[in-house]
């Protein structure tokens, strides 16, 4: 701390290289890496590559969800059908795969088509029918998640082929398949958001929708894209749940909605649009990751756990906050 | 900006305390620790069968280890729960499944790692696990289809085995198992007990006292001279209790129910629900974890363990004489 104060500005040059660079402010890396410390510490368990690897994939479906949540956010927008939309589009892989008994492939594809016709239907309403994102994926949450309980007629559809299950359950070079996935993804998204156009243009949209308007960027056009592609990848999400537990759950992803926007804005994306970053939500998503293994290993009753991922989120919020207002007082 | 290193760290430190805290409270592991997963503690039967699986260990002398899901519906949680607890590399892990599939990946690693695993309260089913290699040391839980026929010898014991008039059926969930084994098991004694009493409808009330309250308005109104309400859970009973009661025909109608919840034996001591058959979750916990110590120490245990149920009535409940009252909580 001395060296830092002996050299004034050294942290500001690094957290600025991170936030330009990489699009993460390093406080959330910072909080990681001191939990991870401390649950080091505290726990002999926590240590090991094998439960290194049960974070990542306990991590995967959420992180995948928060992926899509970091842009639309990112956007300006919202997307609470999140969870009930990843229900849905494992039930609809699970039907097409087993009821219907059809070629694995055309599964997968069924499942991210589910959820990309689901986002794009959010799309459609918020941007023409002008009823608020926030009460248009209200009622797709409450959509999706009944139709995936009457396509499953209630009852999880148990059973899918083995190519299936090995996206959920194989482990090629002894790393699991969703976690592998989730780092694909990852690194997609980050390249998306941060240095192509429509990554810029969805940043845009969602700083400042007259501005946006008035460069040029079609608007209504992009926000549909967007929620088209937060449905699809919701798909993707409920993919990795299907082949992971083997079976289509149409109560899969209850509540994962808003898991997945706690993850995005620990990660430093802005609640109201203009600034996201997906290495910062991947951190967010890890930092409740580590915190829920860290508890569970220490046998912290789950009710704490729950407490616990609050606080953490009021926090990072916090931190964030007090950051965006020293800038902006520069 | 340097001014914002000692606030991290502040941070950092609230953290390292919060976190020594927890690990304070917290037991270190043990070579003979079982690992124990409920579905979720925000509902009093689990509460009731996490206490007497700690009632369990604490009189065999066996460490456990103790999480649940957030809540009955988070069937992925669970399974990283799971995977979590194997860290810690058990003796055993005595899993409630919240449904027959989602813990699948988890006990098959368990079963590689030679965890002896245990089936609590039969969640899941032995089709899948055939199917996917898993072996279980024991199934235990109550036997649903016998609870139902309890209800059923309750009734015809109450009403005589000449009764005649409309009896009504509120299931479960549709498609939930549990549910459906309660239903079916009333429906089939029923018929061999008192064929006179006629079963009017089956109708399924979600586990909702509200939706149940409905279905006995709405069966009354069909069959004023309605004899009996068989439920597949207390909450349901307690609902249809509520519409007899308005309706005016409190005394007319035998209504009963299933698990023995705090809230069912309080209506029947006041006299208004008639019985209900009592699960004894706490029991099923305690020789859960019982059992397995007998299963580690190389003793034959039973492939499926069934826990008897109890007739909860008002009789029952003021003699206070039924030794297994002390498992009703």
């Amino acid at each position: 701390m001395a060296s830092e104060m002996a050299q004034p500005g050294l942290w500001a040059r690094v957290q600025r290289a991170a936030v330009e660079r990489l699009h993460i402010r390093l406080e959330s890396l910072l909080v990681l890496v001191a939990l991870s410390a401390v649950m080091a510490v505290l726990s002999p368990y926590f240590l090991s590559f094998s439960n290194f690897l049960n974070i990542l994939l306990a991590t995967s479906t959420i992180g995948v969800l928060a992926i899509a949540a970091t842009f639309v956010i990112g956007s300006g927008g919202l997307d609470l059908s999140l969870g009930s939309v990843m229900g849905l589009s494992g039930v609809a892989g699970a039907f097409v795969a087993v009821n219907l008994g059809w070629w694995s492939p055309l599964a997968v594809v069924a499942c991210i088509i589910a959820g990309g016709i689901a986002g794009y239907i959010n799309g459609q309403l918020v941007t023409r029918a002008f009823v608020p994102a926030f009460i248009v994926t209200l009622g797709m949450l409450g959509l999706a998640r009944g139709l995936a309980l009457v396509i499953s007629q209630g009852r999880a559809i148990y059973g899918l082929p083995p190519e299936i299950v090995y996206i959920g359950q194989g482990r090629p070079f002894g790393v699991p398949m969703p976690v592998i996935l989730l780092v694909l993804t990852a690194i997609v998204a980050h390249c998306l958001l941060a240095y192509t156009r429509f990554g810029r243009h969805t940043l845009a949209v969602g700083d400042s929708e007259g501005a946006a308007r008035a460069a040029g960027i079609r608007v209504e056009h992009h926000r549909r894209i967007i929620y088209t592609l937060s449905g699809a990848l919701a798909g993707l999400a409920g993919l990795l749940f299907t082949a992971r537990v083997n079976a289509g759950d149409p109560t899969a992803g209850i509540n994962y909605e808003l898991t997945a926007i706690t993850a995005a804005i620990i990660g430093g994306t802005n609640l109201f649009g203009g600034r996201a970053s997906i290495l910062g939500t991947m951190i967010g998503a890890l930092i409740m990751g580590v915190l829920q293994n860290g508890l569970t290993l220490l046998a912290v009753q789950s009710y704490y756990q729950q407490m616990a991922i609050g606080a953490v989120l009021i926090l990072a919020v916090f931190i964030d906050q007090y950051q965006v207002r020293k800038e902006s007082r520069v | 900006m340097p001014a914002f290193i000692p606030k991290i760290n502040r941070f950092t430190l609230a953290f390292g305390v919060a976190m020594a805290l927890c690990a304070a409270t917290s037991a270190k592991a043990d070579d003979a620790e079982y690992g124990v997963l409920m579905k979720t503690l925000a509902n009093p039967f689990w509460g009731a069968m996490s206490q007497g699986v700690e009632a369990g260990a604490k009189g065999a002398g066996v460490k456990i280890f103790e999480q649940a899901a957030e809540s009955d519906q988070a069937a992925e949680p669970q399974l990283n729960l799971c995977n979590t607890m194997l860290e810690r590399k058990p003796a055993a892990m005595i899993t409630a499944a919240i449904n027959s599939t989602n813990l699948l990946p988890c006990l098959k690693v368990a079963q590689e790692a030679g965890v002896k695993i245990v089936d609590l309260d039969n969640n899941l089913d032995q089709a899948v696990l055939d199917k996917e290699g898993i072996k279980v040391t024991f199934h235990i839980g109550s036997d649903n289809n016998a609870a139902g026929a309890q209800g059923a010898e309750y009734l015809v014991s109450k009403l005589g085995k000449d009764a005649k008039g409309p009896v009504l059926v509120i299931e479960g969930l549709s498609g939930n198992i549990t549910g459906e084994k309660r239903a079916k098991g009333f429906a089939d004694k029923l018929k061999e007990l008192a064929p006179g009493l006629e079963i009017v409808a089956s109708l399924p009330g979600d586990w909702d006292r509200g939706k149940a309250a409905s279905i006995a308005t709405d069966t009354l109104t069909a069959h004023p001279d309605l004899v009996a309400i068989f439920c597949a859970n207390d909450g349901m009973a307690l609902g249809a209790v509520e519409s007899v009661y308005a309706a005016g025909k409190g005394p007319q109608v035998t209504i009963i129910g299933v698990d023995g919840n705090s809230d069912a034996v309080k209506s029947i001591k006041e006299g208004r629900l008639n019985a209900s058959v009592a699960q004894l979750p706490y029991l099923v916990g305690k020789q859960a974890v019982e059992n397995v110590k007998k299963a580690l120490a190389g003793e034959k245990v039973e492939d499926s363990i069934a826990v008897p149920t109890l007739v909860l009535t008002k009789e029952v409940i003021d003699a206070g004489k039924e030794p297994m009252l002390e498992y009703v909580k």
